[in-house]
């Protein structure tokens, strides 16, 4: 559930537009399980934090009572964007958490390397010295 | 040539020195105590990443670099994440690996006020930084793999007319690749992971890696070894435990925020364990170009300028990042931050780091976490804000459009006649976006066993055979990139200790 919650927020927040692909074009459920795995555990709890906050708030934001995923797509947009520029310091922290892990995997995106003239990333090993 | 690595099968070796901690100052303590005919051991708590495991992105940088993903935050009015890595070789396999003398005023100081060093002291601490360059190839960045936000920060500073210059970093050959953060897969970087570790093994030493240690063995008043259980980089899973017995000695260079917790949790008592927290904190300001700048194709960080190091308390350097790290450090959201994304290529960041006079605390926590309190006052405010106003400055004097000063309160973006909105700005730390590097402190050196944790020789006052061979000794910030400062004091500590 949580993961289609952050989904829905990353999916406005890094949207499809003329020049460059959408998060939601990135293979984004399977990055979200790696990263649910892989993260250090206060990074999943801040993550987590930014999420709900991103569903929960549309009441201060856009003044609707409903949970973000429910907003038409206008209005998530406006939502997401007070949001993240919220004059409450803790408000605004949460999010930029998790604009911050969606931002790791849209900016890695061989297409939009592409765009700035960088070569795609070759994929992380991930290993190291065993013995 | 000995490593051990995540094992469930329990480890224990018997040496003359353990070392905890791979970083800047460990390893050159451990090589130099290897060098002098002593047995080794190395305990590094992170996985030992070599340059064909090195990652390429900034996600796997994090996840297979960084200390606990680089979320480990100091915690003031502002959250301010601390940038340190957590393999062997420490943070060197992520910095630029920047080399500044330590500056002969931090040393007078110290005599003055805290009475340690000295002029022997001073000789000696440079006569290390001698043989470190010599043997780390430390190089002026060349001009042909500067790149062009380099080379248009010196064009910027040079206009106005304040001193800068292209920085010296241990790299051989550096071409350019932009790839310091995430480890240097072209082995230009002479990180401590491919220099003074191997050497350690190739003397004969051990090195274990995957490690953290849980706490020093004292018995009475002396520090005898160090014993924890291996974890698994990935799942965190524990493994066997490890002991590490040492007859002459237990060098603890854990890092700033890792070697006081972990004398905390060994029962090692001093009313100032954990003091005299600093740092170095810094951020950046964009400006924006009517051509390509491209600040990835080019030395990561190429120049510096510490015109204002003594009297107002700064630093300013260029600092290339990838497009993962500026999408979230752009304002915005949606469809108006691809927009202002689209500027990424003519974009260049330079950097202000903020000598601070802010102190600050390290606690171990109840379930063994590590919190640092810290924040700044007004006049550490107002530096970093001189500091933005000066970048700003400087990127319109290269022939920048606009600079994006990511101030929360100001507007997006500033045109040339509009730096007064940014010297003006807010001094409400949250409304900056502030990263914490240059950590120094939490067992500061004093002469007077009662006003400091260690002696000038890093000696824990009261106990025997415990020395500390990082930033944590060092009692004052530097103005200055700390490696170099780092391992010269490690090396004068070892130094001591053989001769001893």
């Amino acid at each position: 559930m949580i993961l289609w919650l952050a989904r829905s927020a990353m999916v406005t927040l890094y949207p499809r537009t003329d020049a460059f692909p959408g998060i939601e074009d990135m293979d984004l459920d399977a990055y979200l399980l790696d990263y649910k795995r892989e993260c250090a555990t206060v990074m999943w709890i801040g993550f987590v934090l930014g999420t709900l906050l991103y569903h929960l708030t549309p009441l201060l934001t856009v003044l609707v009572p409903l949970p973000a995923f429910a907003l038409s797509e206008r209005l998530q947009a406006l939502h997401a964007e007070r949001l993240v520029s919220h004059p409450v310091y803790l408000v605004r922290q949460p999010v930029f958490l998790l604009k911050m892990v969606a931002g790791l995997r849209w900016g890695s995106d061989p297409r939009v390397r592409e765009r700035f003239a960088l070569a795609p990333y070759p994929a992380d090993p991930g290993t190291r010295r065993l013995a | 040539m000995t490593h051990h690595s995540f094992s469930d099968r329990n480890l224990e070796l018997d040496v003359d020195y353990v070392v905890v901690g791979s970083g800047a100052g460990g390893a050159t303590a451990a090589s130099f105590l290897a060098r002098g005919g002593a047995t080794v051991a190395l305990v590094e708590a992170g996985p030992w990443r070599d340059p064909a495991d090195y990652p390429s992105s900034t996600y796997g940088a994090m996840r297979d670099l960084f200390d606990d993903w680089g979320v480990g935050i100091t915690r003031g009015r502002a959250l301010w994440p601390i940038v340190q890595a957590s393999c062997v070789g420490g943070t060197t396999v992520i910095n630029s690996a920047i080399c500044v003398r330590t500056p002969a005023d931090v040393m007078v100081d110290w005599e003055r006020d805290l009475g340690v060093g000295g002029e022997a002291f001073r000789d000696a601490i440079w006569r290390h930084q001698d043989a470190l360059e010599a043997e780390l190839c430390a190089t002026v960045v060349p001009h042909e793999a500067a790149g062009l936000s380099n080379l248009r920060a010196a064009k910027g500073a040079n206009a106005i007319g304040y001193d800068n210059h292209p920085i010296t970093r241990y790299a051989k050959g550096c071409t350019g690749e932009g790839q310091c953060l995430q480890g240097c897969s072209s082995l230009r970087k002479q990180s401590l992971n491919l220099q003074f570790v191997p050497e350690v093994q190739q003397r004969g030493g051990a090195v274990l890696s995957c490690a953290p240690v849980e706490r020093v063995i004292v018995e009475g008043r002396r520090a005898v070894g160090v014993t924890g259980r291996f974890r698994e980089p990935v799942t965190r899973r524990l493994g066997a435990r490890f002991t590490v017995r040492a007859k002459k000695g237990v060098l603890l260079a854990a890092s700033v925020t890792r070697t006081a917790p972990l004398l905390m949790a060994s029962g090692v008592r001093h009313p100032l364990l954990g003091h005299g927290f600093r740092a170095h904190p810094g951020t950046g300001v964009f400006g924006v170009y009517d051509d390509a700048v491209d600040m990835n194709r080019g030395a990561t960080q190429g120049w510096a300028s510490t015109h204002w190091r003594t009297d107002v308390g700064m630093k300013l350097e260029t600092l290339a990042i990838p497009p993962e790290m500026v999408a979230s450090r752009l304002a915005g959201s949606g469809a108006l931050l691809l927009e202002r994304l689209e500027e990424y290529r003519r974009m260049a960041m330079w950097c202000v780091a903020v000598r601070a006079e802010a102190v600050g605390r390290i606690r171990r926590g109840l379930f063994g976490e590590v919190n640092v309190s810290y924040g700044f006052g007004r006049p550490d405010m107002e530096r970093l804000r001189k500091g933005l106003v000066v970048l700003a400055q400087t990127h319109f004097a290269a022939g920048a459009r606009k600079v994006v000063p990511g101030v929360y309160g100001l507007p997006y973006s500033l045109g040339p006649d509009e730096i007064g909105l940014l010297e003006n700005g807010p001094l409400d730390p949250r409304a900056y976006i502030l990263v914490t590097s240059h950590l120094f402190g939490g067992t500061c050196m004093h002469g007077d066993p009662s006003r400091g944790v260690c002696d000038d020789q890093g000696r824990v006052h009261g106990y025997d055979g415990l020395v500390i061979a990082d930033a944590s000794v060092i009692p004052s910030t530097l103005g200055v990139n700390p490696q170099h400062t780092i391992m010269a004091i490690a090396r004068l500590f070892t130094e001591r200790l053989l001769d001893a």
